[in-house]
């Protein structure tokens, strides 16, 4: 089987390093403790049961038999343990937010490893998948740089694949493991990741059948049209429901005049989301309604009972609230002058841009684009902080503990580190909503306030949330079985099958 | 015995210049804002300060300057091109497995355009203002006005989704396990639809150069002195007019050889050619600056040995240059 991961990934060290084109390859490698149903509740996988205790200070694994790494070590609390300790809570990027409260892991037996907290982790429970928290093999890491690591591009783990070989710029080849744990699992023999780099070959190689499946929206919305009248090939936007994602606009509210929460909110009034959902997303996508993706409707936490900036008479509403804030029209119709920094990752960030500076102008806002490559891009905003208005793209993990607090906390003001509170959002009252959530160990006391602090974001609206992302997997159809939980793309293949 | 001499010399005196060439591209490549650690951490999303330290630290970023400068040339000195922390792999090793499939695909797109160039040229000169000029000269003006991404695109379209008869792209089918000459044919079957693309432009430019400097040649007195003393028309321009004609020939080809490593990234993305080419680019956009420096090191010293290479061969085409 031959899927397209777009682009090619670095490196293959998934336990230091989250970017996104990671996940495809290895969690074929590297499985975790938990898997996750439809309904995004925990199953069993290298864990066979769980037990949360009354306080919530500490959840104890029942560990699988059998199960044996790559390598022929046996897989046990050990490997539980040092991957929790040494390397995730140590490297793994969103350590301070998921393993804050992470203070050992407990090993009274060899099949029964305890993980100790300081304090209850209610969002623990819904990262324990292999492509938030892997489990590595202890004797392949202990003793050794970590990061140097040489399985870092050659990884060992305990899932249905295990690695073969990477030819770089062009493919990597997973070869199948025949003893994993699941009897008679997988039942490809080999998984052949592909790397493309221009999006109208990729499309091309899936429409001549050399490629079979391409997740994550490695082909580009405009071709997605033609590629659904294709008969060997269909789409579906299953897989991606703990992938939560919005677009955004970061006001950087040391600029005045973005330090008035009416100019800010005039902004939001000002953007039509559905031309931008129509335009540049290609329909793939909601108009987002706040700062928490409408994905986390399914377990409770969403809400669209907040400020609408979606109303008809938005314009005047806009144009009101600036003449409020003393910014009268100029002789050329425009009341002020901002940059955009144009996100780098992608053309459809530019026409996004481009969308933005007309309807902004409608209102008297005067953009000016600024496009810069990304390593510039990232330092102007996250380490300079020499911006006004700052288009990026963010995934919201699997909990609202990952979304708000890295973006809106004000403890999350951090100089010189990329996707935080950039925009010097600073509210004590919404802190002091999000600290108590994220120990909260009821799951209805929990979705009350953040229902709450999504009513508080939306009335300061430090951000302008933009689009609610879809992502779109092309496969072909003789690809059977390849999308068979919410994590989709980013977990392993290990029931899929190829027609011949 | 005085040419072995000679190139000995030449590659002496070169030294200094690629030393100078480190130095520079040192420098230049520290103006860049942005460093590698960020950009690291930009892709996986968020990560603590003291994460971006340990990273920095690890790329030895957090040293002065003059140090990494010093570290720098020291490792060069010893032939170490060191260690690319973005791919986790030396760099040596990144450049040597893409070595190969830049020079088949820079080999076959160049000596296509060269070879057909010169004949085209040569076949156009000879039977000026026919048709067979017309037509030639038509085709190269197209060729040298169509961008090769676009061609690409569309020969993928015609030959591959239209046809089938070619692969969209790569280097060879993945995992179908060829050996031998099916693997060779299976290679030249991935070869042909980027070489076409990349070769195209260049055998316009070729053709129509030699053409007019066929023309030109073909007016000197050195060719009617040869028709006085009765050589045939195939004598002349085999022996008198080709060799002088190709001189500008070889003077834009040696200038144009050093563009053949970074000229083709369009092409190596559009056919996910493993080439060079990207792996710069990506350098570049990640600021993986050992992997850059490396890669600019290496053109360098491939420049150098095209300069000299040039230079022989006007001498073998030349008698009357000395070196």
């Amino acid at each position: 089987m031959v899927m397209i991961v777009q682009p090619e990934p670095s490196t293959l060290a998934h336990y230091a390093v989250t970017a996104g084109n990671i996940p495809p390859i290895a969690t074929q490698i590297y499985e975790g403790l938990v898997t996750y149903d439809w309904d995004q509740n925990p199953q069993p996988n290298l864990a066979t049961s769980w037990e949360i205790a009354p306080d919530g200070k500490s959840i104890t694994f029942k560990l699988r038999e059998g199960v044996v790494f790559h390598n022929g070590k046996p897989f046990t609390s050990a490997d539980v343990q040092f991957s929790f300790m040494e390397i995730l809570k140590k490297y793994h990027p969103f350590a301070p937010l998921l393993l804050a409260e992470l203070t050992g892991v407990d090993t009274p037996d060899e099949k029964t490893a305890v993980l100790l907290l300081a304090n209850p982790a209610p969002y623990l429970m819904k990262a324990l998948a292999g492509r938030d928290l892997p489990i590595m093999c202890k004797s392949v890491f202990e003793g050794t740089q970590i990061l140097q690591n040489p399985s870092a591009n050659k990884p060992i783990g305990t899932g249905p694949f295990k690695f073969g070989q990477w030819d770089r710029g062009q493919f990597v080849r997973l070869d199948r493991n025949d003893k994993y744990w699941k009897p008679g699992l997988p039942y490809l023999d080999h998984i052949i990741a592909r790397f493309i780099p221009d999006a109208a070959t990729r499309s091309a190689a899936l429409e001549t059948g050399e490629a079979h499946f391409a997740g994550y929206s490695a082909v580009n919305y405009a071709d997605l049209a033609r590629m659904k009248t294709n008969p060997i090939l269909d789409t579906t936007m299953k897989g991606y429901e703990m992938t939560p994602a919005l677009s955004v606009l970061e006001l950087n509210a040391k600029h005045p005049p973005l330090d008035k929460k009416e100019v800010r909110q005039a902004i939001a009034y000002a953007i039509d989301r559905k031309v931008i959902l129509r335009d540049v997303m290609y329909g793939y996508g909601k108009p987002a309604t706040g700062p928490l993706s409408s994905l986390f409707k399914a377990v409770g936490f969403y809400t669209d009972d907040v400020r609408n900036y979606d109303v008809p008479d938005r314009l005047e509403i806009a144009n009101k609230l600036l003449d409020g804030a003393g910014l009268p029209r100029g002789a050329n119709g425009m009341r002020f002058g901002m940059h955009l920094e144009v996100n780098s990752f992608g053309e459809q960030w530019l026409r996004q841009a481009e969308y933005l500076k007309q309807a902004l102008a409608i209102v008297g806002v005067d953009l000016t684009l600024r496009s810069e490559d990304t390593a510039t891009w990232l330092r102007r905003v996250y380490t300079d902080y020499d911006y006004d208005i700052n288009e990026p793209f963010l995934s919201q993990g699997v909990d609202p503990v990952y979304g708000l607090n890295k973006q809106y906390l004000t403890s999350q003001i951090r100089k010189g580190v990329t996707f935080v509170n950039d925009s010097f959002y600073a509210n004590p009252e919404f802190d002091g909503i999000l600290n108590e959530a994220m120990r909260e160990q009821d799951h209805d006391k929990r979705a009350v306030l953040y229902k709450k602090a999504q009513h508080i974001l939306a009335e300061d609206c430090p951000l302008v949330w933009l689009i609610d992302v879809q992502y779109v997997s092309v496969f072909n159809r003789k690809l059977h079985d390849h999308t068979t939980g919410p994590l989709g793309t980013q977990q392993a293949f290990e029931r899929a099958w190829l027609e011949t | 015995m005085r040419f072995a001499r000679y190139i000995g010399y030449r590659l002496v005196t070169a030294l200094p210049v690629i030393f100078g060439i480190i130095v520079l591209n040192f420098l230049l490549i520290h103006l860049a804002p942005g460093d590698a650690a960020s950009v690291l951490a930009g892709e996986s999303g968020a990560a603590t300060p003291e994460y971006m330290d340990e990273l920095r630290h690890k790329f030895g970023l957090d040293q002065s300057l003059g140090m990494q400068f010093l570290t720098y040339v020291s490792n060069m000195a010893h032939f170490n091109l060191g260690y690319s922390y973005r791919n986790d792999a030396d760099v040596s090793s990144l450049i040597l497995e893409r070595l190969g499939p830049t020079s088949l695909l820079m080999l076959t797109a160049f000596g296509t355009a060269v070879a057909l160039g010169i004949i085209l040229g040569l076949v156009a000169a000879t039977g000026r203002n026919s048709w067979r000029d017309n037509i030639i000269s038509l085709i190269s003006l197209v060729a040298y006005a169509t961008p090769g991404f676009w061609l690409g695109l569309m020969m993928i379209v015609i030959f591959s989704i239209g046809l089938g008869w070619l692969p969209t792209s790569g280097f060879d089918t993945v995992g179908a396990g060829h050996e031998g000459w099916a693997e060779v044919w299976d290679v030249a079957r991935h070869l042909v639809m980027p070489a076409v693309s990349l070769a195209l432009f260049y055998l316009a430019l070729y053709a129509r150069l030699m053409r007019a400097s066929v023309l030109e040649q073909t007016g000197m007195d050195y060719v009617t002195t040869a028709r006085a003393k009765g050589q045939t028309e195939r004598r002349i321009m085999t022996g008198h007019v080709l060799r002088n004609a190709l001189l500008p020939i070889v003077t834009i080809a040696g200038v144009q050889a050093g563009n053949l490593i970074g000229g083709s990234i369009v092409v190596e993305t559009v056919f996910g050619w493993p080439g060079i080419g990207t792996l710069a680019f990506n350098a570049l956009q990640s600021r993986d600056l050992n992997l850059l420096l490396a890669i600019f090191f290496m053109s360098a010293c491939l420049i150098v040995i095209i300069n000299l290479a040039v230079d022989v061969i006007y001498v073998m085409l030349d008698p009357r240059m000395e070196i």
